[in-house]
């Protein structure tokens, strides 16, 4: 396996010239951001809210932009010729993920100054959020490869920002339904628990349970990305 | 010589679609070697094995002496260069700035994109956005990406398809002159003009058979008939059969000078891929 710095570099600056000038995918910041707003005018933002807000732009930002980034190189038979040219599994997703990175982080900060977010443990929240993007990061790409085009993959999408943009809206359902119960190990769900214990003045010590869940889900969906971009170097 | 390329008892099956058969042959280092055979013979398929994007269903393909699908590995993918209906370009960038990205992939610097671009002719129209290119300028584009970092092996599949004749003729006098630098050419059309033109060997594929292999002069005068064609001094033309009967007539227009030219009848290996198999090549 190889791993130029150059190469993931090259990919990363193509996609963001790319990206800037593709407004159907890159507009999906705003939509995080005029909910922050929104949010911001009603009064003091809850945990809850600031999570929403966050999962939202994990969801909608992250798994989107990758899910059609990734969708549109297959439309275009663009992805096939990244995967004829000597730069390997690591390097591509790499160079393709780190557009998304960055639009998540620069749309999550801008998100919390509007919201006036300050976590109490900041280092404890970058990480969780950081692993969430990971995690984001790995289902977009899923998507994508999955997707036939852009459309479809927009479509395709959908389920994930619903399920994970909004889900802890579902945790109200979860004693009425115990069928839901899952919902509780989902990865948005871990990042508000995380977030509660941090404003409750926890440590490290005291989150590790649901770090470790958010770490297993990004394992899971990155070894998942890797067999399932595999499968697709061969048609 | 050696065997860059080597394919033995090659067959692939789709779902109960049989797309290559029993498929036999090897490309010899700095030949070009062309694959011809109309649409849905196998000829894609074939280069998918060839590529690593594909899994044959059985028998051996070889490339450089190692299974076709040790080509994932990067050190063999820069030995190789891949111009197919699968490739694609970056529609809102710059033609530069899509030979960029490939530049830097495949560590070359960055001034080999003005020697690929003369040779597609297309020096001038660097800044030019991909999308706003017509559909034989992108083809040149391909290709120039294609040729960026001087493959030893180069598989080209239908080339010349989308471009005008002018074009065509500069892309065939490039690809001559790759090859006399010694790169391998593995060339797919269904253009027996262009298979003349630049190959040194050709395989006529049809329903997934190599149906014949050879040399297209040999291949022509192995299926000419000995026929020739006379044009006479009233502006009559004449074929006549080979052998004595033929040459009796030929000695009696001489003797009275009535011939302006005389020519053999060799088919084209369009009219031998008819005769063959039956089926036109479209």
């Amino acid at each position: 396996m190889t791993f130029s710095m150059k190469r993931i570099y090259a990919i990363f600056q193509k996609d963001l010239k790319d990206v800037t000038k593709n407004y159907f995918v890159s507009s999906i910041i705003i939509l995080p951001i005029i909910m922050a707003f929104l949010y911001s005018r009603i009064g003091e933002v809850t945990i809850e809210l600031h999570y929403l807000i966050i999962n939202l732009a994990l969801s909608s930002v992250t798994a989107f932009i990758q899910c059609a980034v990734i969708a549109e190189e297959k439309e275009k038979h663009t992805l096939r010729s990244l995967m004829l040219s000597p730069a390997s599994l690591t390097e591509i997703l790499t160079g393709k993920s780190l557009v998304s990175f960055i639009l998540t982080v620069v749309t999550i900060v801008l998100c919390a100054m509007i919201t006036g977010y300050s976590p109490t443990n900041i280092s404890i929240i970058a990480i969780a959020i950081i692993v969430s993007v990971l995690f984001y990061l790995a289902l977009g790409t899923i998507l994508g490869l999955l997707s036939r085009t852009v459309v479809e993959a927009s479509v395709i999408i959908l389920p994930v920002i619903f399920l994970f943009g909004f889900g802890s809206m579902l945790m109200a359902l979860v004693d009425q339904y115990p069928i839901l119960a899952f919902v509780e190990y989902l990865p948005n769900i871990q990042l508000v628990e995380i977030a509660y214990k941090v404003e409750e003045g926890l440590g490290f010590g005291d989150i590790w349970s649901h770090l470790g869940i958010l770490v297993a889900w990004a394992i899971v969906t990155s070894i998942l990305t890797a067999f399932v971009y595999k499968k697709k170097e061969m048609d | 010589m050696e065997k860059i390329i080597e394919v033995k008892n090659l067959a692939k099956v789709f779902g109960n679609q049989t797309a290559l058969e029993n498929v036999n042959f090897n490309v010899k280092k700095g030949e070009t070697f062309g694959f011809l055979g109309p649409s849905g013979s196998g000829k894609t398929t074939t280069i998918k094995i060839l590529t690593a994007q594909l899994q044959q269903t059985s028998g051996e393909a070889e490339v450089f002496g190692v299974p076709s699908t040790s080509l994932t590995n990067g050190s063999y993918r820069r030995r190789i260069g891949v111009l197919s209906d699968n490739s694609g370009l970056y529609q809102r960038l710059s033609v530069e700035e899509n030979l960029k990205l490939y530049c830097d992939l495949y560590d070359v610097p960055k001034k080999r994109m003005d020697e690929v671009l003369d040779l597609v002719n297309l020096s001038g129209e660097t800044k030019k956005v991909v999308s706003k290119l017509s559909k034989g300028m992108l083809q040149r584009v391909l290709l120039a990406r294609t040729l960026l970092h001087e493959p030893e092996l180069l598989f080209l599949d239908e080339p010349t398809s989308a471009l005008d004749p002018a074009n065509s003729k500069q892309i065939h006098e490039g690809l001559r002159r790759l090859n006399e630098k010694g790169t391998t050419i593995f060339l797919t059309t269904h253009d027996m003009s262009e298979a003349e033109t630049l190959c040194d060997r050709v395989a006529f594929l049809n329903k997934g058979k190599i149906q014949l292999l050879g040399e297209p002069k040999a291949l022509r005068r192995q299926y000419a008939d000995g026929s020739i064609t006379i044009e006479l001094k009233d502006g009559n033309i004449i074929n006549l059969p080979g052998g004595t009967e033929g040459a009796d007539e030929v000695y009696q227009y001489m003797s009275s000078n009535q011939i302006v030219s005389i020519h053999s009848n060799e088919p084209t290996l369009g009219d031998i891929f008819v005769d063959i198999t039956g089926r036109e090549l479209v």
